[in-house]
């Protein structure tokens, strides 16, 4: 155990809570039952530490091992830090076939042949994503692994979610992506947010997703009746509507839990009777940040209330249907503002 | 543009129907419930609406209006302009005692000034009565709530010594001279 | 009548107020009153013009050093009644009780979160020239220090806590109406520990029975400040002008938007009549530009940002918040946000 691997055990054991610390410990395989069975858990954490570390030394362990046991901390909490997801593009035709034995070679094959000191490891988590920690160095340096990124790929779908990585190290992670992916380019899916799985759930559309089409209409019976029948509502229907919108822009249930989207605003003046800015040809500069704790779930009620006018504009609704959260708005750009019809506030 | 009209219905025997006009939607259903469940004499219907005008579908099963209230949460712009937008649709008939304004969040210390200057001018230059109520506490939404009902029994006409006109007379909002003139 | 004339025609801020009648002045008042809820009498005369920001080289007035302090920190804002037998000859001996109050509430067990083994060292100081008008009192700024009980020789005592009382441009008929005992400093800025703060704030209260409340900044303000802000754009570099609502959804939706300075100076110059004579702003044009912004804002997101709050207005030049944080970051217009809050406070103010 060098200082680099004691760090690494100390950062990793601090952030694990005292209920989960057997259970961690015990799906790392590296510390044997017995040697489990020695270890008092309600001992301070720094107390706990030292006798763990000494097991550590028992068994030979080092930094490969311990970046293990990190692995495992992060797997089992993966809401924490900025993911950013990027997207695969234009698959050959062995992509659907890439395995993960195949895709852990080639991974680490084309990333050791552009960077000298690079250390990786790969985990498969239960629901097919494949983890993998990179420690980064550059030619002169050893890989530091105080600073790993982490990355997040579903085999067979186009997405990847990478987390903490810097400018320098994305063209590398890219490439060996893309090849060991059997795929010709990746971009950037202009999605971030805490929550892996929100990210993910919202680009697999995994979250109940409701249509125009449907004519059911069991959003009914949530807009509750009036309790007392003398008491009628005269906007019931419009009420009923509007959750209806609001549903199908942004998922009914439990939606995925973005934190915020941003728009970056380049478009002409559209206030109310102003000539002078109406007439100018440059766009009026602004940047628009929404932040929630669960962003969709609150656009959803602002749709729902009447906060919002409906029919929900795309520039909100492409979050779900585009799956993004940073937008560029330009004249003619994605999110059609041009189309927009507006009405007098 | 469907105006909503006051005479256009007969009355029904020993009823008074109220339409509470509010854009949140929050504090009406809380004195609709106190209102209708208070009142044992007489048949007071509430119908709740967020604007004016009211849908077309409605206008068969709707009831004659005795009272419109129009809510103001004063803590939200919105909530004015909104009021300022409905009331464009109501017929003239009711400006004879059948309009009230019913202001929330009056005592707020975050509350701009002006909003509540604005109801008290518009209410003013209408002749009707303007009242503030509490909107976060029981005992407010319940004195609300009996304030509304004993001038819904007048409009409707259940109360033999007094009109609607007489009350509004006594009642209505005024606004110093020199305010007029802003 | 003849207050209320002038108030009329008078472009500045004016507060016409109605006071109780043991002050004995103002009973045969007309009653112009708009404002009148039971049990606050205050009656308000809102403004609905006032002078554009205008930059001022305040060091030349102002001790620079005394400036950098006002420039440096976030203030809380409270309104403060005025004060009773306030000497600002008196100051040295302010110091001493100030000490030997919070020493003595630290010993009857209030916490104060500076750390067990402290003493504190109160400093009261003038500001001298921040005051406007000849009825403006002048300025008072309080510091506490602490230091540890067993300080070695080169331990220097640390500001704990800072806070000043100010009154500038304040309404100059309210502050004459004023009994001689009375001083009237409205806008209570403090920067430390809360605890701190209401001790100091209960220390005001009973040795000048007075009344400390803290200040919220309504939307109106707020909205005044970016306009203030935004025309100072072509003196003044103001960077962006950042606006912060917050919509009352579950869960609650927070909005900002941050607009180009060059833009939003545009808009606000297509709206603001340049008046050569004196230059004013109408609460009109404020709210003009403030629809014109919102206006743009629901073309794209069709959201109506009135349905919300407005909770924070910020440039380079300065930062106010809704719960009545603020933060000048250019000494050049100190005056001119000190006046509107001063302003801000003395509406406040009950009879």
């Amino acid at each position: 155990m060098d200082d680099i691997a004691t760090d690494i055990l100390r950062r990793t054991i601090r952030k694990i809570p005292v209920k989960k610390l057997q259970d961690t410990l015990k799906s790392w395989e590296h510390i044997s039952t017995s040697q489990l069975e020695t270890l008092d858990f309600s001992q301070p954490k720094w107390v706990f530490l030292e006798n763990l570390r000494s097991l550590c030394e028992e068994n030979d362990l080092n930094v490969k091992h311990v970046t293990e046991l990190e692995m495992i901390y992060h797997i089992r909490n993966p809401n924490q830090g900025t993911w950013h997801a990027c997207q695969l593009l234009e698959a050959e035709d062995e992509a659907l076939s890439v395995e993960l034995t195949q895709f852990r070679e080639q991974f680490k094959a084309h990333l050791m042949e552009v960077m000298r000191h690079v250390s990786v490891k790969i985990k498969k988590h239960e629901d097919q994503a494949i983890w993998i920690r990179i420690a980064w160095g550059d030619n002169f340096n050893k890989p530091n692994q105080l600073k790993p990124t982490y990355v997040v790929h579903y085999l067979q779908t186009p997405y990847v979610f990478v987390s903490k990585l810097s400018s320098k190290h994305k063209p590398y992670l890219y490439q060996a992506l893309v090849l060991s992916t059997r795929h010709s380019s990746i971009k950037d899916a202009h999605l971030s947010g805490s929550s892996l799985i929100a990210l993910r759930d919202l680009l697999m559309r995994q979250y109940q997703q409701v249509f125009p089409t449907n004519q059911s209409r069991p959003l009914q019976e949530r807009n509750a009746l009036p309790s007392h029948p003398n008491i009628g509502k005269e906007h019931a229907e419009l009420a009923e509507k509007r959750l209806q919108m609001a549903c199908e822009a942004f998922g009914d249930g439990t939606v995925p839990k973005l934190e915020t989207a941003v728009y970056r605003l380049e478009t002409k003046y559209k206030g109310n009777g102003n000539d002078t800015l109406i007439d100018r040809d440059e766009p009026f500069k602004g940047v628009v940040q929404f932040t929630s704790t669960n962003l969709l779930e609150s656009l959803r009620h602002c749709v729902a209330s009447g906060m919002a006018d409906a029919p929900v504009t795309p520039l909100l609704s492409s979050i779900t249907q585009k799956g993004r959260n940073y937008f560029v708005i330009t004249e003619k750009g994605p999110g059609a503002a041009s189309q927009m019809t507006g009405r007098k506030i | 543009m469907a105006l909503l009209t006051p005479f256009n219905k007969m009355p029904e025997l020993n009823t008074a129907n109220i339409l509470l006009v509010e854009n949140e939607e929050q504090f009406q259903t809380k004195l609709a419930d106190v209102i209708v469940n208070y009142e044992k004499q007489i048949n007071v219907n509430v119908r709740l609406a967020r604007k004016l005008p009211l849908p077309i579908e409605n206008a068969d099963t709707r009831p004659r209006i005795d009272l419109v209230v129009f809510i103001v949460n004063l803590i939200y712009e919105r909530s004015l302009q909104a009021m300022e937008s409905s009331i464009k649709h109501l017929d003239s008939g009711f400006f004879v005692g059948k309009v009230c304004f019913l202001v929330t969040g009056a005592r707020c210390g975050s509350v701009s000034h002006e909003r509540l200057l604005s109801v008290r001018k518009l209410a003013a230059s209408l002749h009707c009565p303007m009242l503030c109520a509490e909107d976060q506490t029981t005992e407010g939404v319940r004195a609300a709530a009996l304030r509304l009902l004993s001038i819904v029994k007048v409009s409707a006409g259940l109360v033999p010594t007094a009109t609607a006109l007489y009350l509004s007379a006594l009642t209505r909002c005024t606004l110093p001279a020199e305010l007029d003139q802003d | 009548m003849e207050g209320r004339g002038s108030a009329v025609k008078t472009p500045a801020s004016r507060i016409v107020k109605r006071r109780s009648k043991s002050y004995g002045r103002s009973c045969v008042e007309p009653p112009s009153q708009f404002w009148y809820t039971p049990g606050q009498l205050t009656i308000v005369r809102i403004p609905t013009s006032r002078e554009a920001a205008k930059s001022r080289n305040i060091t030349e007035k102002v001790d620079p050093e005394k400036v950098a302090l006002l420039v440096k920190n976030e203030w809380k804002l409270s309104h403060v009644t005025p004060l009773y037998r306030f000497r600002h000859t008196q100051l040295k001996q302010y110091s001493r009780h100030l000490s030997a109050f919070i020493m003595a509430e630290k010993q009857q067990g209030v916490a104060v979160e500076v750390g067990p083994e402290t003493t504190f060292k109160v400093t009261f100081s003038t500001v001298l020239g921040l005051a406007e008008t000849e009825e403006d009192a002048e300025t008072v700024f309080i510091q506490i220090h602490s230091k540890p009980m067993f300080a070695a020789a080169g331990d220097v005592p640390k500001v704990v806590w800072s806070g000043w009382l100010t009154c500038v441009n304040g309404d100059p008929e309210y502050l004459r109406s004023l009994p001689p005992d009375f001083v009237s400093l409205p806008l209570f800025c403090t920067n430390g520990p809360e605890a701190l703060t209401t001790l100091v704030k209960s220390w005001l209260e009973r040795t000048f029975d007075c009344n400390c409340r803290s200040l919220i900044l309504n939307s109106t303000i707020l909205n005044w400040l970016a306009v203030l802000w935004t025309g100072c754009h072509p003196t003044t570099d103001i960077r962006y002008l950042k606006l912060d609502w917050t919509l009352p959804t579950d869960p609650s939706l927070d909005i900002s938007y941050r607009l180009s300075p060059q833009d939003v100076w545009e808009l606000w110059n297509s709206i603001h009549q340049e008046d050569s004579a004196d230059d004013t702003v109408s609460l009109e044009e404020v709210n003009r530009f403030m629809t014109g912004l919102e206006s743009h804002f629901f073309r794209h997101f069709r959201i109506y940002l009135s349905a919300g709050t407005l909770m924070k207005v910020s440039t380079s030049l300065g930062s106010a918040h809704h719960n009545g944080k603020i933060k000048i970051a250019c000494s050049n217009y100190i005056p001119t946000v000190l006046t509107l809050l001063t302003e801000c406070a003395i509406l406040r103010m009950p009879i």
